[in-house]
């Protein structure tokens, strides 16, 4: 058996590289869950409701904030009240949709959060060196 | 030459990270977050920046700085430079002073060496789900605080006998109209010699994530009593008010049923640590040879002192004694350790317990409050032991 030429082998390995980014991109937009892998946060049939949450909220903190949440119906509404009185902007009729949308995707059935680890000197180091 | 196998498995990691940075909410999902000065912690949150120790990392007494948490309400403050910064005592006092950094440094320095946790420390491990920073086990570690004693400061104010409570506030920086972060503690905790301004951590002045210039160290308490970046110093004649005394930082006269909600009135302000004690080695899913393995980990209890950790291996059956570390302060936690011969092969379930001078004993419930605060179940990891 011959053995593929350099360049046969960069067309494959190329060919190869596209299906399985086209793969990965599939899988995540098959997603239904925010958390259900670790480094996964795809949340594309969220519609307004997330654009507004992100209006709303991540002017003061990040998203990570929300996101690590896993909280009750009651319980978010009393966050989100709570927020818009602390000055989050929020249009008061998009205010039941936000609670809706966290209470969905930041519920007590999610699995928890991933959280990422600041970087270490050796870590900053070798992304420098890249 | 890489092989195809391996290609692949690069190929779909470098997919998995592009897709990733499609966010939810636009988050960052990367694996590293840079933040100069603090090494491998858990990023609970990096705008406002709230870190978490990893508990393997909980085998020293002293917790360098760059590992040790980091807990805030808000931005910190922007360009605090050392010589504009001042800090003023007013309030029940008989003369209202203002006090420089340099004023400070002429002080006479004492150093605590204090076990500081969030009252939010273990708030992901209560069921139901609570709101707040979702803290592991590791939002605590031990340090040695220097400065003057706050009572330095107050006595040359002059305490008048109407003072009952002294109230702190930092200049963290306040975003929308979230109200600021302002507590007090009563005028006996801050009359004792211990509790500091401490402008040094470890030995070197305060980093900006620990309250450069200076900040308060209420020891044995929970963290919210030692404000970070520390300006204004209030004597009151009654506890402070506001969003951080109240609903913040208050737990239920009695216990409640776990969800159960609570009258505020039937409150009190979070102040000392309880008893605790967290299993730094091994780590929970470790996969061990069956050798001589030494459980290490680290115990506190607020004011009290340590004088008991014990262990089991086997979910709570049999308990064993671990053997305190040779370090101790008043206000420290304890290293301990516990050398440990796993008899066969198979699935362990490890507890540790600690008791305190107090007679308070961990318990093997975690006590459910509705802000999640002063978590401290039994720790537990699950380890498998195969030759």
């Amino acid at each position: 058996m011959s053995r593929p030429s350099k360049t046969r082998l960069t067309k494959l390995n190329a060919i190869i590289l596209t299906l399985a980014v086209l793969t990965a991109t599939a899988a995540l937009a098959g997603e239904s869950s925010p958390n259900s892998n670790s480094n996964s946060n795809d949340q594309s049939s969220a519609g307004p409701a997330k654009e507004k949450a992100e209006a709303a909220c991540l002017t003061c903190h990040e998203a990570r904030i929300i996101v690590q949440q896993r909280l009750s119906k009651p319980a978010w509404t009393k966050e989100v009240d709570k927020m818009m009185k602390w000055g989050a902007e929020v249009d008061p009729k998009d205010r039941d949709a936000l609670i809706d949308y966290f209470s969905a995707n930041f519920g007590p059935d999610q699995p928890a959060c991933a959280a990422p680890r600041t970087a270490t000197q050796s870590t900053t180091q070798t992304k420098g060196k890249k | 030459m890489t092989s195809r196998r391996d290609f692949l498995k690069t190929a779909s990691a470098a997919a998995l990270a592009a897709g990733a940075a499609h966010p939810l909410l636009s988050w960052a999902a990367e694996d590293f977050v840079p933040i100069p000065g603090k090494d491998g912690l858990i990023v609970r949150s990096s705008r406002f920046l709230d870190l978490e120790t990893p508990v393997e990392f909980m085998t020293s007494w002293i917790t360098p700085v760059n590992h040790f948490f980091v807990r805030n309400h808000m931005f910190e403050p922007a360009k605090l430079g050392a010589k504009a910064w001042q800090l003023s005592i007013t309030g029940e006092v008989a003369s209202p002073l203002t006090f420089t950094l340099a004023d400070l440094e002429k002080l006479s320095v004492h150093s605590v060496v204090n076990t500081m946790e969030c009252a939010g420390n273990g708030r992901s491990l209560q069921n139901p789900k609570v709101p707040g920073i979702q803290w592991g086990k590791g939002a605590v570690g031990n340090a040695r605080f220097s400065g003057p004693s706050l009572k330095t400061l107050l006595e040359k104010a002059g305490v008048k006998d109407s003072a009952k409570h002294v109230q702190f506030r930092g200049v963290d920086q306040v975003p929308g109209k979230v109200p600021p972060f302002i507590r007090s503690i009563p005028i006996d905790k801050a009359m004792d010699a211990d509790t500091l301004v401490a402008t040094k951590m470890n030995g070197a002045p305060l980093t900006a994530h620990h309250g450069f210039p200076a900040r308060a160290v209420t020891p044995g308490w929970a963290g919210a009593a030692s404000c970070k970046w520390l300006a204004e110093i209030t004597v009151l004649d009654k506890p402070a008010e506001g969003n951080f005394m109240s609903p913040g930082y208050r737990l239920p006269n009695a216990s409640v049923k776990p969800g159960e909600a609570v009258n505020p009135e039937d409150t009190h302000s979070v102040t000392g640590l309880t008893v605790k004690s967290l299993i730094a080695a091994p780590s929970d899913g470790a996969k061990l040879r069956p050798h001589a393995y030494l459980i290490q980990g680290v115990a506190w209890a607020g004011e009290a002192d340590i004088t008991k950790v014990e262990i089991s291996t086997d979910a709570g059956g049999i308990w064993n004694e671990a053997k305190l570390g040779r370090d101790q302060a008043k206000y420290a936690w304890r290293l301990w350790n516990y050398n440990w011969k796993p008899a066969k092969n198979g699935d362990y379930v490890i507890f540790s317990r600690a008791t305190d001078s107090q007679g308070r004993v961990q318990p093997e419930a975690p006590v459910w409050n509705p802000s999640g605060y002063l978590y401290n179940a039994y720790d537990q990891v699950k380890v498998h032991v195969q030759a």
